[in-house]
């Protein structure tokens, strides 16, 4: 072979070594990370405290709210971290307050139910729970939608005396 | 025509050459700066790349004929004086509109002195094949310098400085011309030299323009990603990207053991377009993975520039216009190359932010760690990007004060590692496509080679 063909074969083995490489090393692999359908309930874990079902909680009123307001999980969540960000979502998907307290105590509704459901939530809890989330104002929404643990204080207060038995009724 | 010792002179347009070329990339690792400083877009900060290259690709070849009717000493001293003028305005701009018109003004002065030193070069060395080989090295030299030149420069000093340490290069590299200037101008030594102009070679010259393309995106599209994607300082990335003229070097040595020249044009395409094959399938964010195909790219430039300008300049004359039509045609290249995929780019830039931002949040809200700092985290994180004008932010400062809890610090470090990497994967894959197009681009560039071999050669 001479030196002519000699460097265009090696060209052809070195790039088409370096595209098999890469390509086996993932090269090709990646796809961006895309926002799950919210209307889709998201399976429970088992919780072992209050805190961790406070957790799931959210997360499943989060779902639920974006569904009722047919956004993503994630674009709700980052609405609801200032007071500015809620006024920008208000804005740019035409979604006033009232809609939005509707679609957080819808959200909460359904995530309490789930938690019934998936045997986290002892129905002597999930019923007072439920009615108490249906009409709760706006602002105390969000704060319950970001922090779950303050939703299960609220259920202790609801509770009063009874409340510190609440650990004790878990499933 | 000599007035004085050759060397200096040939000192002086090696460097009048290689000054110039270089303008064409000494920017390139500035722009990011320049795009913040100026506050301006991606697609608009590239027109300061865009309207040199612009400029020259429709400036060189007028040029050359005005060197050869006004002669090449005298069009050599005004192109430089020009390039030294048009360079203080572009250190002085603070304006992204005249930024763009000094660059444009740069071009004109720097077409000038290019074509010129070709046609002054074979009677400061004695042949025209000596002369296009000290332009062709001059230029290439210069071309491969220039992004580490002004990567070093914007990071320990100013974008400005680039131009501004111009001025004095410039006029520097004019000084022994004007000899030549003065002479001419006593003399008029124009007519005798005057030759008919023979046809410029059309496939040589296409296949420049198609492979400058995939070079230009090679390059702009590396250090947009190491620095916009990756936050990488302008040094780091300016060391990182000067594998590339590394390898050239080692391109120049191994094509000199191989005398067809469309063997060499083949194999530097198909090496340039392994190389940006490989930058559109990085397997991860990280640096180290650029090398290789950063040495292709280089390796593949140098032998298939060097073979296709031989080809294009080969056993034609005036070299001046010849060598008019290769500036032409490889500053075409970058224009297209630029115009074509700044678009793409752009556009999937914009993309990968949103789906960084959403990737983000969902990353946070599936952790671990407490629902409270879950949406103080998500707000800091989108707050990040935002204050980055879509650079991917450096997360860290986002999680700052870690929890004191080790579990819940623990759980943090591990988030934060987490979405850094999603945001980084992101950004590279950004990239892919245009990087991708660029490598079919180099390919595309092997029709007219093959078709350069079958008419012309």
């Amino acid at each position: 072979m001479n030196r002519a063909r000699l460097l265009i074969v090696g060209a052809i083995v070195a790039s088409l070594a370096l595209v098999g490489v890469y390509l086996a090393a993932g090269g090709a692999s990646y796809t961006p990370e895309k926002s799950k359908n919210p209307c889709k309930q998201r399976p429970w874990t088992n919780p072992g405290s209050l805190q961790e079902i406070a957790q799931q909680i959210s997360l499943s009123a989060l779902d639920g709210a974006a569904c009722e307001l047919g956004v993503s999980r994630e674009t709700l969540a980052r609405a609801l971290t200032t007071e500015e960000a809620r006024e920008r979502f208000a804005k740019r998907y035409g979604i006033d307050d009232a809609k939005l307290a509707e679609a957080i105590r819808a959200g909460l509704v359904r995530a309490v139910t789930d938690a019934e459901r998936a045997g986290a939530l002892s129905p002597l809890i999930a019923g007072p729970l439920r009615s108490f989330v249906e009409d709760i104002p706006l602002d105390q929404a969000i704060e319950l939608i970001k922090n779950g643990s303050s939703l299960i204080e609220s259920v202790r207060n609801l509770l009063g005396p009874a409340g510190d038995l609440l650990e004790q009724l878990l499933p | 025509m000599s007035t004085q010792a050759p060397r200096p002179r040939v000192a002086a347009l090696a460097l009048a050459v290689g000054l110039v070329l270089a303008d064409s990339s000494v920017v390139v690792l500035a722009l990011p700066e320049i795009y913040r400083e100026l506050d301006t877009s991606v697609a608009g900060v590239t027109w300061v790349l865009i309207s040199f290259n612009l400029v020259m690709a429709l400036a060189a070849v007028p040029a050359a004929l005005l060197a050869r009717r006004f002669g090449p000493g005298r069009a050599a001293a005004v192109g430089l004086a020009i390039f030294a003028g048009a360079g203080l305005a572009c250190g002085l701009s603070d304006q992204l509109s005249t930024l763009i018109v000094a660059r444009c003004v740069q071009a004109l002065g720097g077409a000038l002195a290019v074509t010129a030193a070709l046609e002054l070069l074979p009677a400061t060395v004695g042949s025209e094949r000596r002369a296009a080989v000290v332009w062709a090295s001059a230029g290439a030299t210069g071309a491969a310098l220039g992004p580490a030149v002004g990567g070093l420069l914007t990071e320990l000093v100013s974008w400005q400085s680039i131009f501004l340490i111009q001025v004095p290069v410039a006029l520097g590299a004019a000084v022994p011309i004007l000899a030549v200037a003065r002479h001419e101008a006593v003399t008029g030594i124009i007519e005798p030299e005057l030759r008919r102009t023979g046809r410029p070679h059309f496939w040589a010259n296409v296949a420049l323009a198609m492979v400058s393309a995939a070079i230009a995106a090679a390059l702009f599209l590396l250090v947009l990603l190491l620095i916009e994607g990756w936050r990488l300082s302008p040094i780091g990335a300016a060391i990182v990207v000067s594998v590339m003229p590394l390898a050239a070097l080692v391109g120049s040595r191994l094509g000199g053991y191989v005398e067809s020249a469309r063997a060499r044009a083949a194999a530097g395409a198909i090496l340039v377009s392994g190389g940006l094959g490989g930058l559109a399938l990085l397997p991860s964010a990280e640096v180290a993975l650029t090398v290789p195909p950063q040495i292709l790219v280089g390796v593949g430039l140098s032998l298939v520039l060097s073979a296709l300008t031989e080809t294009a300049l080969g056993g034609r004359a005036p070299q001046a216009i010849h060598g008019g039509w290769t500036i032409s045609a490889r500053h075409a290249g970058v224009v297209i190359g630029l115009l074509a995929l700044t678009p793409i780019f752009t556009h999937d830039i914009a993309e990968q932010r949103v789906d960084a931002i959403n990737a983000g949040t969902a990353v946070i809200l599936d952790s671990p760690v407490e629902p409270l700092l879950k949406i103080k985290l998500t707000q800091k994180v989108t707050d990040r990007l935002d204050e980055e004008k879509g650079k991917v932010p450096t997360i860290g400062p986002a999680f700052e004060p870690l929890p004191t809890d080790p579990r819940e610090r623990a759980e943090t470090v591990q988030l934060r590692e987490e979405l850094q990497d999603q945001l980084n994967r992101g950004a590279t894959h950004a990239f892919s496509l245009s990087f991708g197009l660029a490598a079919l681009l180099g390919l595309l560039a092997l029709i007219p080679i093959a078709l350069a071999r079958r008419v012309e050669l």
